[in-house]
């Protein structure tokens, strides 16, 4: 099962945890808000995406599975 | 006629905490007394306000930047900082604590000091301590109106004397690298060459820089130094009961870095936060709060929930284990929009299961905690500590300490 990373832009404060933990899952856009790369990038495991998720100060993360139904961060 | 009454709510579980941290309709009231230096400073704004300074100042406190200061700016002033107090071989930890936070915050913040005397460092020392009781008057036990008006004249005297000066060197090279004449990289790293740089984005007047610049600097020195003399305490005790770690504290940063987490869940920089309710809200468990009303954090007990930090969540251990999402620092550095934006330069990334120790950030309070253990920090047995009387946080006011090696 992949796991689709959102962003909620309207929430995000740009702290850059995200892109500092997952370089190739996250980066800036050009207003230094965070954004998830899109397809997500193989090779980042299910229980990484979890803790990025789970450690945005902002809750701005979602993280969506198959149907795209949303996974319970807590 | 009396004042309306405010309905006050306290939330002391983790889930009730983190959920009211990341609650958009709960507005910052933590500083509400301390206004001389936090107007409209970055941790009282709420909303779009907040959010795009916010993404300004974050320019400065990213990955790449901390791995700067960490590993080779940082160690310098640390070691010109602790060189008179090695010399004598003693040295109180809550002075020592602050001046080399100090120094280091200095740094971050974008404060220069150029005639580089101790004379000058000393007149930023009390401002610095001046503008600490500013931002925390709401806890003062002293006479708080007399107080605010000492600061504010003390804010004033600084601005002229540190502040002003810094910008203007920081407007002479910004125009150089409009002109061609310096590059990027020639620019100072700090949070004032930032701020100057997006003045007119933010709409910044002069009187928000003094005081968001001071605010930094306060910041910057005064969670990190009682972090810093706090663990050295918790460290000391564990020592003494657990006299197998004692090598540890010397040789492994990892585990340093877990006694300041520790430290810092069960002493948090503040014991409590507090937030306005904007309308009615109401928390994922049922908890509400009207429209006006205050929201209080018992942070204390959040960070000793039991639920969450298990049955010993009151006692100091560096190998508690935690459930997965939890910071091993619990909520101490707050949550949601006004998260610490310092937090991983003072307490460092958490590592992950398969840490690089060698590229591993441990934070600046964990290189001075270690730094004072190489050196033989010990308690002083003629000079106990004291509390600090002049605040109701509970705060060292003196702790003297012994250096060097045991005769």
């Amino acid at each position: 099962m992949a796991l689709i990373a959102r962003v909620d832009k309207d929430v995000c404060i740009s702290s850059g945890r995200c892109v500092a933990d997952a370089p190739s899952a996250f980066h800036f856009d050009a207003d230094e808000i965070a954004e998830a790369v899109q397809p997500p990038p193989p090779g980042l495991s299910e229980e990484t995406l979890l803790n990025i998720a789970r450690n945005c100060p902002s809750g701005a993360i979602t993280l969506q599975g198959p149907a795209e139904q949303e996974v319970p961060l807590d | 006629m009396s004042a309306p009454t405010v309905e006050v709510v306290t939330v002391r579980t983790f889930a009730d905490a983190k959920d009211a941290y990341r609650h958009k309709d709960l507005r910052q009231a933590l500083y509400d007394d301390g206004e001389v230096v936090m107007a409209d400073v970055l941790v009282n704004l709420h909303g779009r306000e907040h959010r795009d300074r916010r993404r300004v100042e974050n320019r400065s406190f990213r990955r790449d930047t901390f791995d700067l200061y960490e590993r080779e700016l940082f160690p310098a002033v640390t070691d010109r900082t602790l060189a008179p107090y090695i010399e004598a071989g003693s040295v109180d930890l809550v002075h020592l604590g602050h001046e080399l936070m100090l120094n280091l915050a200095a740094l971050t913040a974008g404060l220069d000091r150029p005639q580089g005397t101790a004379e000058e460092t000393t007149r930023l020392y009390d401002y610095t301590m001046l503008f600490i009781e500013g931002a925390t008057l709401a806890h003062s036990t002293l006479d708080k109106d007399e107080r605010r008006r000492c600061i504010h004249a003390a804010l004033l005297e600084w601005d002229e004397e540190f502040l002003a000066p810094s910008m203007a060197r920081r407007r002479t090279a910004l125009a150089r690298l409009a002109a061609g004449e310096i590059v990027e990289s020639d620019l100072p790293k700090d949070v004032l060459t930032t701020l100057l740089r997006s003045t007119e984005d933010l709409d910044l007047p002069p009187e928000v820089i003094r005081r968001e610049v001071a605010f930094l600097l306060l910041a910057g020195a005064h969670t990190s130094a009682t972090a810093f003399v706090r663990s050295i305490d918790h460290i000391l005790s564990w020592v003494q009961t657990h006299p197998q770690d004692a090598p540890k504290v010397v040789d492994d940063p990892l585990f340093v870095q877990r006694c300041i987490h520790e430290t810092v869940r069960l002493n948090p920089s503040s014991p409590v936060g507090q937030r306005w309710a904007l309308t009615d809200v109401t928390l994922k468990s049922g908890v509400q709060v009207p429209a006006g009303g205050k929201l209080v954090i018992d942070l204390a007990a959040v960070n000793r929930d039991p639920a969450v930090f298990g049955d010993t969540a009151a006692d100091f251990d560096p190998y508690r284990s935690l459930p997965a999402g939890v910071g091993p620092f619990g909520l101490s550095f707050g949550g949601g929009m006004h998260v610490c934006i310092g937090q991983d330069l003072a307490a460092g990334v958490v590592p992950a299961a398969d840490v690089d120790p060698d590229a591993h950030l441990y934070g600046l309070v964990t290189g001075a905690v270690q730094r004072m253990f190489h050196e033989g920090v010990r308690r002083d047995p003629e000079n106990p500590p004291q509390r600090d009387e002049a605040t109701a946080r509970p705060y060292w006011g003196t702790y003297p300490v012994l250096l060097g090696a045991v005769r």
